[in-house]
């Protein structure tokens, strides 16, 4: 009776070749399985985030980064370059400010003009936004600078989208 | 602004604001086989030098629609040209600036409606190159102050 209930070498062999070919053809397919589906792998929250600067880098002082982005429109691909004003605050948090003016789309710059060495000044129309993005009434622009959305990973900063900072003064 | 939809769109209200154009000049001589390389070059150059500005200040300057000439035909162009201008000058615009890297309009500019900008301009390079992109950046960002100077 105990006989049956026993394993023959043959049978031994060949579970444990079944065994060991099963795992093996499975390590080879999954990475191709999840190749195959990765795009609907991918997490959407916000858009694509781009590693723009190391975290060390960054100081009170608002600097320009740039980097570059793929944007796919109904008719052709193009390479499209991003800038954000990025900087401490006195909190030490980040914030990644984007440097399109609110009013018509010209390029913003950190304390370019010399009478107000503190503020972002657009060459254009001479708006102005404080530090921390809001715009100074009086100038022409009417909304904040949008603050990009961001995340610290491994020491570098992602960013990804923009969003409006909402409430114009 | 560019000559868009989306760019007009958004002019015509805020028009007060946009006060400069900028017209690129483009010579071609389709005959030439000598020459049609290094036209064409200037072309995709000039195309990336008035991009360029128009990003950066895209809520004062208009980029206007490229005009394309015969290589050396400028006794015949000044007249056309002037009528664009004309055109521009009627909504109104009050800076218009010619930009070129053909130095033969350094002679005709007097008898011109608007200002010649004149950029030597590279004779022959590698538009992806990094060269060429620092060489663009570098002059556009003077373009741009001398045009502010105007402002």
């Amino acid at each position: 009776m105990s006989d049956k209930k026993r394993v023959s070498r043959r049978q031994f062999l060949n579970y444990t070749l079944t065994g060991v070919g099963g795992f093996m053809a499975a390590g080879m397919l999954a990475p191709m399985v999840r190749f195959a589906i990765d795009p609907v792998l991918k997490t959407k929250e916000g858009g694509d985030f781009v590693s723009v600067a190391s975290v060390d880098e960054l100081t009170n002082e608002p600097q320009r980064f740039e980097w570059t982005i793929d944007q796919v429109d109904a008719w052709y691909e193009s390479e499209v370059q991003k800038t954000a004003w990025v900087y401490r605050n006195e909190n030490d948090e980040i914030v990644a400010l984007s440097p399109i003016c609110t009013h018509l789309g010209c390029t913003v710059d950190w304390a370019s003009n010399e009478e107000y060495p503190n503020q972002f000044f657009c060459p254009c129309h001479a708006g102005r936004y404080t530090k921390d993005g809001t715009n100074v009434p009086g100038t022409p622009p009417t909304a904040p600078l949008p603050r990009f959305e961001f995340k610290v990973e491994e020491g570098m900063l992602y960013l990804g989208e923009t969003k409006d900072s909402g409430g114009g003064v | 602004m560019r000559w868009t939809k989306a760019d007009t769109t958004q002019y015509i209200p805020e028009k007060q604001y946009i006060d400069t154009v900028i017209i690129p000049l483009i010579p071609f001589d389709p005959g030439n086989d000598q020459h049609m390389v290094k036209q064409a070059f200037q072309r995709e150059l000039n195309q990336v030098f008035t991009n360029l500005i128009e990003k950066e200040y895209k809520g004062r300057i208009f980029l206007a629609p490229d005009y394309y000439y015969l290589e050396g035909s400028q006794a015949d162009e000044k007249e056309r040209i002037n009528r664009w201008i004309h055109k521009f000058k009627e909504q109104p615009f009050h800076h218009v600036f010619l930009f070129t890297f053909d130095s033969k309009w350094k002679k005709y500019e007097g008898e011109l409606e608007g200002h010649v900008l004149w950029v030597p301009g590279m004779g022959s390079g590698d538009i992806q190159s990094t060269e060429t992109q620092s060489f663009v950046r570098e002059q556009a960002h003077q373009i741009s102050d001398l045009i502010q100077a105007y402002w």
